[in-house]
């Protein structure tokens, strides 16, 4: 890449050097494109950061500009086309006296983001549209994909519906009062991983297996090492040869130490087999398709139950013959199920499945890693748990922790993507062996290739009823498609038989679960992580059961479903930790009943053709994972009287560091903006296993609580000490009988008696509450063609306390919008071969605008005792009900019932009859 | 992505001898489908002739009463053209149907036509294709074929072509100007695009060394009974898995002329003129309708995948016809549901 960091404006050439000039947000620049350079990577090299890649091929929107005034996809634009013409990019949108344009106010107001990758070209688009084309969005908004609010909050943005709670002292916890960060993510100055420029950068890129199957006999690499600007080659020769997991748990020992970080035998189509570094991505991706890779090909299975069958291919054949594939099984009953059907009036059996999908954070992975003139290794990533990150990185390159430095910027979405160490390592083993600075960003198609999906399961359900409708046994059998490596498979499927068996009370349970080897991509954690899949199996027999019993399905849960003071059990006897902190399942069931009959939401179509039909599903969390989880908190009073806050947990759009700032602020009687918080980095927070398995409330934030609690303590003790009156913190003040003493006053004072006002706290998960969530959906199905329209969508949410109710809403829009995907639209598709044949946006459909109808959000009035400020889990439920409550919806418009998702139109039309 | 010369003529005379001196040039009108093309290796021009600066790029109306849209028109400009928007509301229709915002505003009218199959194995330079590598086979014959055509597939090649605005052209039996070396000529919207036959390599009949000037239209623009129906698997802003241009002349209960094509189908927008003369003279009901839709797919073959898209596309012809009988167009604006 021929720029230097020097490429800044610059005065016009001379006539012997000419050269094109751009003008970018109103500066001229002159520079020539490399020869079929695209405009997005153009302006990212002259710094412009606020352009982003979601896909690089015109399917995202994520890097969204202007050319005279008129949006167009950036990554499609060739670079030279801008030459002469006025190119804006979210950095120009506001004018110059500093302020912001009416676009970013509205979306500030609104709070129309969560991870906010997809922000900036969201609003270069919005801010374009004429006042006849906002009155469409669906149809404005089609070039431009988010996948964390599920668009309400975009739509609010457009409406100008503000919702932004002033941040009033003492008044924080409870309000929706802004991310820190919103300034600076509606002006495009939210950094991300890979929104950097480092001087003598080197760019890394993997080669991939074209096999499911295969071992590699030889590597040849000369004609790849001579391309121009080619610095090193990595094969499973060089790098250190020792087994771990990529999955990340605070217990390493729940996941099986299976992988290399480069093999010579790989077990599936997308898994890397060599990395290249080179001066720029296009030299690297150069060398890749010059390496000369022998493959020896091995038989591949990719259906787990053939898997399992007696002579299938091994895939990971150091483990004991008889064993096989299966990777972990779990078995368990409480009572007899055998006496259960035996007493029931009635058995529904049946066999669903789900659909192995990917996560599409619209941030893809990468990070960057080099040696600091401090002697230590630093990795700039984009990762849900930088701390575990840490320590995989020093078990493979046998290095200290002191000497290692793992953190985060702004993180562009993760849903549990992101649970996994992917690119960090390859990033420091090239860092380390080159010298130089090393980024590695994921395209869209490793994404789907060579990273982590949602665990595709079978789910063999059977269900007994007495007439009256009380459960008299469950029995469920899950398989489950691990692909080639076991991260996750373990917990995942221990999830899977967990919550969604336990909501319903009934004395006979019974479950066996498998988690199976195969050649396909590896699962991962997952939003849901396990019980989505089963929670779609059962919650979908549950309606089965009722209809052959002729009840209404909302009887038949109340009739069933978990109360409080039950024993909270699956199906086996030990005892666990869970325990009901507060209990709103009632209530959440009750409003979705009630908003359902009320109507609301679209009309059903005209026309006979379409049929309609409603569906309800409900879920169950258990408020954290059943291992261990710990996190840290730490916080200074600071010389100014404001409040420094670190907290290890990672913020992926998840809202963490609103929440936690806000935690701090209500317990301290302050503002939240009088907190600064610094988060997800080993070296200036204390420790936290990672922002997963919805713990960045309950784990982190309950860290968080203690050491605001410990600051308060602190600042009062002294001051109680230092004026003899009894005092309690007001903003930025402490108020001791009638004297008010500021806190800046308090710290000088403090300090120099040789007073700490410091605090750090731990905090660690159990016991664990029980939170609910119920989905209430009633669409419309053409009989004809099969298109699916979901005409109303109401959620009731039982997650105690709302800390921040805008975010909390968005959590739940977001997981609502992904179960509509799940369910009727997304799918990874494979060959025979193994091999994904759509890794592309346009081909893997995640909802866009249009696809997601606005939903009725109820938050029941719960308090939990065992939350911090009485607050319970809430990122991950939400979304276990969704597809269920869709295809009981679709089941009770057709009659017909269909067990396996995506309910894409060609799999339904040909079962509906095309007249009533 | 390799290197390439850039050349910017600014007249057609000029773009056509350039390309006609380098058969390894491609022309790059709003580049949405060459740069992606180009991103996956799939195309690899040794020269691009940016033609965005040709005198291309205006809508006139023609003696006739049709209207001549200029080769370098944007597809957002044409869709909101007002003499389109209301003498020809099924082409403003099927444009909004296809792509986004901004992908609209850059695309532009010669493009469309131009751009190529979206089949998977095609842009996956590391699978066998015949289209992209003439004699190296077909992997979606026997693959994943679910996106591909059913209907005037060939042993070797059975990729749609994936336009939406060309579907509305070939209903309104539009005619495309093409410039040569020796000259301009016209050809009838149905012979621009070809089936693959045993060169599925060539996607039309437009000659290497020939640029599209403009797309001509009739008078008659059906603006009254007219549907363009999309079916896919998202709402929005996903290829077509079959589609659906119809416009009808009526007479009372009863149709007096009909123009259908399919889109998502095959590898050119699928006409039949024994269908729509089935058509002339009939009432407007689901028998007739349905009697087309069978004279349209009686020679549909499917595959492993895709064999869904038969009957799927007989249910949209009634349900699009219908739709234009009554004057009630799909709206493509996913709010309002008819
Ligand atoms: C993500 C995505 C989604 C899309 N969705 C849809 C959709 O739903 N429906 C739909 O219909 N389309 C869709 N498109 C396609 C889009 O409409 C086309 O890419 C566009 O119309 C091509 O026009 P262009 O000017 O950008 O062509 P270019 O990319 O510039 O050119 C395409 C080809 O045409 C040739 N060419 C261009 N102009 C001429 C000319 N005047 N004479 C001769 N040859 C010429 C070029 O040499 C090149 O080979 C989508 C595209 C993308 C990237
Ligand atoms: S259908 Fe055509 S484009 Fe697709 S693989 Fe076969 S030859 Fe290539
Ligand atoms: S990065 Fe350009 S559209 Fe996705
Ligand atoms: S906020 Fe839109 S993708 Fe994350």
């Amino acid at each position: 890449m021929n720029h230097t960091p020097a490429d800044q404006p610059q005065p016009a050439p001379t006539a012997d050097a000419p050269r094109n000039g751009y003008t970018i947000n109103g500066k001229l620049y002159f520079a020539e494109p490399q020869p079929g350079q695209c405009l997005r990577t153009f302006l990212r090299e002259r710094g412009v950061f606020g352009v982003k890649k979601g896909c690089d091929q015109g399917d995202c929107g994520a890097c969204t500009v202007w050319l005279d005034g008129t949006p167009v996809h950036s990554c499609l634009m060739p670079a030279f086309r801008a030459a002469g013409r006025e190119v804006t990019t979210v950095e120009g949108l506001a004018p110059p006296d500093g302020s912001l344009h009416p676009v970013q106010q509205a979306f500030l107001g609104a709070q129309a983001f969560q991870c906010s990758f997809c922000t900036a070209g969201m609003m270069m688009t919005c801010a374009a549209l004429t006042d006849a084309q906002k009155e469409d969005m669906p149809q404005a908004l089609k070039g431009n994909l988010c996948r964390c609010t599920g668009y309400r909050a975009i739509a609010d943005a457009m409406h100008g519906r503000a919702e932004i709670a002033e941040d009033i002292a003492g008044e924080a916890c409870g309000a929706s009062v802004p991310s820190p960060l919103a300034h600076a993510i509606v002006t495009g100055e939210a950094r991300y991983t890979m929104d950097v420029a480092m001087e003598g950068m080197l760019h890394l890129k993997v080669l991939r297996s074209p096999h499911a199957h295969a071992r590699i006999r030889a590597i040849g690499r000369d004609r790849a090492m001579a391309v121009p600007g080619v610095a090193a080659i990595f094969t499973w020769e060089d790098v250190p040869r020792r087994l771990y997991s990529t999955a990340t748990h605070e217990d390493h020992l729940v996941d099986p130490d299976d992988s290399y970080m480069l093999d010579n035998v790989v077990r599936f189509a997308g898994q890397r087999v060599a990395a290249v570094v080179a001066e720029t991505e296009a030299a690297a991706e150069a060398a890749c398709r010059l390496l000369e890779v022998e493959y020896e090909i091995l038989p591949a299975v990719f259906d787990p139950v053939a898997a399992m069958a007696p002579g299938a291919p091994r895939i990971h054949d150091e483990r004991g013959e008889e064993r096989g594939n299966i990777y972990a099984d779990i078995h368990g009953e409480i009572g007899s199920v055998a006496e259960g059907f035996a007493s029931a009036d009635a058995v529904h059996e049946m066999t669903y499945s789900t659909s192995r999908v990917q996560h599409v954070h619209l941030e893809t992975h990468g990070s960057i890693a080099w040696q600091g003139e401090d002697g230590r290794v630093h990795i700039r990533t984009s990762t849900q748990a930088p701390f575990i990150a840490k320590q995989k990185l020093c078990h493979l390159f046998g290095l200290r922790p002191s000497d290692v430095h793992v953190f985060t910027e702004r993180v562009g979405g993760g849903f549990g993507g992101k649970q996994e160490m992917i690119s960090e390592d390859l990033c420091l083993l090239a860092a380390l062996k080159t010298g130089r600075p090393v980024q590695w960003e994921f395209t869209r198609e490793e994404q789907f290739i060579g990273a982590t999906t949602r665990h595709q399961m079978t789910t063999r359900v059977k269900l007994g009823a007495r007439r009256d409708g009380t459960l008299t046994a469950i029995e469920l059998h899950v398989v489950s498609n691990t692909g080639a490596y076991g991260g996750h498979a373990s917990e995942t499927l221990g999830a899977s038989l967990g919550g969604p068996m336990t909501a319903y009370r009934c004395p006979n349970k019974k479950a066996a679960g498998y988690a199976v080897y195969t050649n396909m991509v590896p699962g991962g954690g997952f939003r849901g992580y396990g019980s989505s899949q089963t929670a779609f199996a059962i919650e979908c027999a549950i309606d089965e059961l009722a209809r052959l019993l002729g009840i209404d399905p909302f009887a038949m849960r109340r009739k069933n479903m978990i109360l409080p003071g039950d024993w909270i059990e699956s199906a086996w006897n030990d005892p666990s930790d869970v325990d009901f902190g507060s209990y709103g399942l009632d209530q959440c069931l009750d409003f979705v009943e009630g908003a359902l009959a009320k109507g609301g939401g679209l009309p059903k179509p005209e026309g006979e053709e379409w049929a309609e039909g409603t569906g309800v599903a409900l879920a169950m969390l258990e408020c954290g994972p059943p291992t261990e989880h710990r996190s840290g908190a730490q916080m200074r009073l600071l010389p100014d009287g404001s409040y420094h806050l670190a907290v290890g947990s990672t913020e992926m759009g998840n809202g963490s560091i609103t929440s936690h700032r806000q935690i701090a602020a209500s317990l301290l009687s302050a503002r939240a903006d009088r907190i600064a918080i610094v988060n997800a980095d080993t070296d200036l927070a204390p420790y936290d296993t990672g922002t997963f398995a919805s713990t960045g409330t309950v784990v982190a934030g309950q860290a968080v609580r203690m050491a605001a609690e410990a600051m308060r303590d602190s600042i009062l003790g002294f001051a109680r000490r230092h004026t003899g009156a009894d005092c309690r913190l007001d903003d930025n003040a402490v108020i001791c009988g009638n004297e008010r003493v500021g806190l800046a006053e308090l710290y000088a004072i403090g300090t120099r008696a040789g007073h700490h006002f410091e605090a750090k706290r731990k905090s660690y998960l159990s016991l664990r509450s029980v939170a609910f969530n119920v989905q209430g959906i009633r669409l419309a199905v053409h009989r004809a063609t099969g298109e699916i329209r979901i005409l109303h969508s109401v959620h009731g949410a039982d997650i105690g306390r709302l800390i921040n109710p805008m975010q909390c809403r968005g959590q739940i829009e977001g997981s609502i919008a992904m179960g509509i995907g799940w369910a009727l639209t997304e799918q990874m598709v494979y060959d025979a071969e193994g091999r994904m044949v759509n890794p592309a946006l346009r081909n893997y459909r995640i909802p866009s605008y249009a696809d997601v109808p606005p939903t009725e959000v109820f938050f029941a009035d719960t308090y939990d005792r065992i939350g911090p400020l009485g607050a319970k889990s809430q990122g991950e439920c939400a979304i276990n009900p969704v597809a269920p409550a869709i295809a009981n919806a679709l089941a009770d418009a057709t009659g017909v019932r269909f067990p396996h998702l995506p309910l894409l139109p060609d799999r339904i039309f040909a079962k509906l009859a095309p007249h009533a | 992505m390799i290197n390439f010369q850039y050349a910017r003529p600014n007249e057609v005379a000029d773009a056509v001898r350039q390309i006609a001196a380098d058969p390894r040039a491609r022309f790059i009108a709003g580049g949405t489908n060459l740069l992606d093309l180009m991103k996956s290796d799939v195309e690899q021009p040794s020269r691009l002739i940016d033609i965005s600066r040709l005198p291309l790029k205006s809508v006139e109306e023609t003696p006739d009463g049709g209207l001549r849209i200029g080769a370098l028109v944007p597809n957002t400009d044409l869709a909101y053209h007002p003499l389109v928007e209301s003498r020809y509301p099924l082409l403003a229709s099927a444009i909004m149907a296809g792509a986004s915002q901004q992908l609209r505003n850059m695309a532009s009218t010669g493009g469309n036509l131009m751009q190529r199959t979206r089949c998977y194995y095609f842009y996956d330079i590391a699978t066998p294709c015949n289209k992209r590598e003439p004699g190296s086979g077909c992997s979606a014959i026997e693959g994943l074929n679910r996106m591909h055509a059913i209907l005037g597939t060939s042993e070797s090649c059975i990729a749609v072509y994936p336009s939406d605005m060309s579907i509305a052209l070939a209903a309104l039996e539009a005619t495309v100007r093409v410039m040569g070396p020796g000259g301009e000529r016209t050809m009838a919207f149905a012979d621009f695009h070809r089936l693959p036959g045993d060169t599925p390599e060539r996607d039309n009949n437009l000659e290497p060394n020939e640029i599209i000037t403009a797309i001509e239209l009739p008078p008659q623009g059906f603006a009254k009974n007219h549907s363009y129906l999309k079916i896919r698997d998202r709402l929005s802003y996903a290829f077509a898995l079959v589609s659906v241009a119809a416009a009808l002349e009526m007479d009372g209960e009863a149709v007096k002329e009909a123009r259908l094509a399919l889109g998502g189908v095959a590898h050119k927008p699928w006409r039949v003129e024994a269908a729509e003369a089935a058509l002339a003279g009939q009432p407007a009901n689901e028998a007739s309708f349905a009697k087309a839709a069978d004279i349209v797919l009686s020679g549909a073959k499917g595959f492993e995948h895709n064999a869904f898209k038969i009957d799927l596309a007989r249910r949209a012809i009634i349900r699009t016809l219908t739709q234009a009988a009554n004057g009630t167009p799909q709206s493509q604006s996913s709010k309002k549901i008819r």
